[in-house]
């Protein structure tokens, strides 16, 4: 047993060095489209981090119009109470709230400001749903609550929750293609590498066929080593991986609070899985594609 | 320990290899096969190691029947078989125990055996002391002794050689039949292919003759004719 691994080993090393160039080139393209996949999944999750932030920030605001009476008020209130199954929670902004409020939005603006007073401010419900960054639920509870008594208008942060959802699937989806094409092309490169290999072993096959090898004795140091491309490809990856995020980590913290990006940080040890998920991802691209090789080329 | 019963090899409907060849060797046996090139010789070798299978017919090695013999058996077949080549097939980048070892280690041996037989083998080819040379630093007559040394260092029933003095002169090649003789004084049978008229006429062991796939000769002691 002994004596075979250290042939297994021994023979994987051998053709590592003979054919060090197209082992270079196939470990590279391995990296590169490990590294696209390993991306797409930290972007994947950057968005969707900053979903959720929104998610806990979003509000459906009911603006009431400013005469509106005590039964409407409660009318809306009841439909609120009743809605609990889409409105988690909610809060009524009265008319001093809601000029405490104005103050504070149209700071930078005050000119409206002024305009606005205790007989025509509208007083504000501000309804949290329990599922914000679903748009379509969320324009259905609001167009119930639009046509209400009293009701002024209804808003909701429609825009910017659509955006971020186009963006997340824009890029996901084209990363999530690109390393797909990039994952296909380096297993086509290993399994490239490995049949050149065979090739230039065509002589030693020979004589360990005709010896009494086993096919899967001869097979394994080359599954071997193209199972190494992939785990090597996977390590520089998670390398480069690591740098990225660090760098982008580090970069975006000078962007304002609010301005969406710091929540595109990933820091809670999803970068880590992402290493691991692309070190398995290129262990079993390599096997694939070594394993396809092996089997097909041995007849040589 | 070799049966050949009716066996017909072709490689297209135009060329036929081998026509209805049939024959016995017995254990301890050395048989040339002799014949122009292309009279069928080399395809004979190769039905009998399976490396080609016949359309027809049946090939007995060992008491079985090898042509139906499933590709996961093979490997054990070919470990009671050495091979030698007119081209020694060495590994250029191996040294000369390493290419002994080489017929060792994949078929498993372990490290103390290899280490034992190996110097054992190369001892009886006539070449202790250059266990460390390279292919390319040894003569011809040389490289095919250690081609002679890895089929037989796993002690295989049978030695199949083809043409193994063809690359020789014949002072060489005379020296590697004495040494193919030793072997099969061991009990080893040993079927060459060959057209060196010299060494058969010389040898006087059992003759095969093939022409043009078809045995047209097959005669003790024979001589080349």
């Amino acid at each position: 047993m002994l004596s075979r691994l250290r042939y297994i080993f021994r023979e994987t090393f051998d053709s590592f060095r003979r054919n060090a160039t197209l082992t270079v080139a196939s470990i590279i393209t391995a990296a590169i489209s490990l590294l696209g996949v390993g991306l797409t999944l930290l972007s994947q999750e950057g968005f969707d981090n900053l979903l959720s932030k929104w998610e806990g920030g979003v509000e459906m605001i009911i603006f009431m119009r400013p005469d509106v009476s005590d039964d409407q008020k409660a009318l809306i209130e009841s439909s609120l109470n009743e809605n609990s199954q889409f409105i988690e929670s909610w809060t009524y902004c009265d008319v001093e709230c809601s000029i405490a409020e104005s103050e504070r939005v149209l700071a930078a603006e005050p000119g409206v400001r002024d305009l606005l007073n205790e007989s025509n401010i509208p007083t504000q419900y501000k309804a949290v749903p329990t599922e914000a960054t679903d748009v379509a639920l969320l324009r259905q509870v609001s167009d119930e609550f639009a046509g209400g008594p009293g009701v002024f208008e209804v808003v909701f942060a429609e825009d910017q929750i659509t955006l971020i959802e186009q963006l997340q699937s824009f890029f996901g989806f084209r990363l999530f293609l690109l390393s797909g094409f990039l994952l296909v092309a380096a297993v086509l490169l290993i399994w490239n590498t490995i049949r050149t290999a065979i090739f230039a072993r065509r002589r030693e096959i020979e004589v360990m066929k005709l010896v009494g090898a086993t096919d899967w004795f001869i097979r394994i140091p080359f599954m071997l080593e193209g199972l190494l491309h992939g785990v090597i490809g996977g390590a520089l990856a998670s390398l480069g991986l690591g740098i990225w995020n660090s760098q982008w980590t580090r970069g975006v913290q000078g962007f304002p609070e609010n301005s969406g990006f710091a929540s595109l940080v990933i820091t809670n040890g999803y970068d880590k899985q992402v290493m691991l998920i692309m070190l398995l991802i290129g262990a079993v691209a390599g096997a694939i594609g070594s394993g396809i090789a092996a089997s097909r080329f041995l007849d040589v | 320990m070799i049966r050949l019963e009716n066996v017909t090899k072709s490689y297209s409907a135009e060329v036929v290899a081998v026509k209805d060849a049939s024959f016995d060797v017995a254990k301890g046996e050395f048989v040339f096969m002799v014949g122009p090139s292309g009279s069928g010789k080399s395809t004979l070798l190769k039905l009998l190691n399976r490396q080609d299978r016949p359309e027809k017919g049946a090939v007995w090695v060992a008491g079985r029947n090898i042509v139906d013999l499933p590709s996961g058996r093979i490997p054990m077949l070919r470990r009671n078989i050495g091979n030698i080549f007119q081209d020694y097939k060495l590994l250029l980048e191996k040294n000369v125990f390493e290419n002994v070892a080489f017929a060792q280690e994949v078929i498993g041996r372990p490290q103390h055996v290899i280490r034992q037989q190996v110097p054992a083998v190369l001892d009886l080819v006539g070449l202790s002391g250059k266990e460390e040379r390279m292919p390319n630093q040894l003569s011809g007559g040389e490289q095919q002794r250690v081609s002679i040394a890895r089929a037989f260092v796993n002690r295989p029933l049978i030695l199949l050689a083809d043409e193994p003095t063809g690359n020789l002169d014949p002072a060489t090649g005379e020296g590697i039949m004495r040494l193919l003789d030793r072997i099969n004084k061991t009990g080893t049978t040993i079927v060459m292919a060959t057209h060196d008229q010299r060494i058969v006429n010389s040898m006087r062991k059992r003759v095969i003759q093939l022409d043009r796939g078809i045995i047209v000769r097959d005669q003790a002691r024979g001589v080349y004719e």
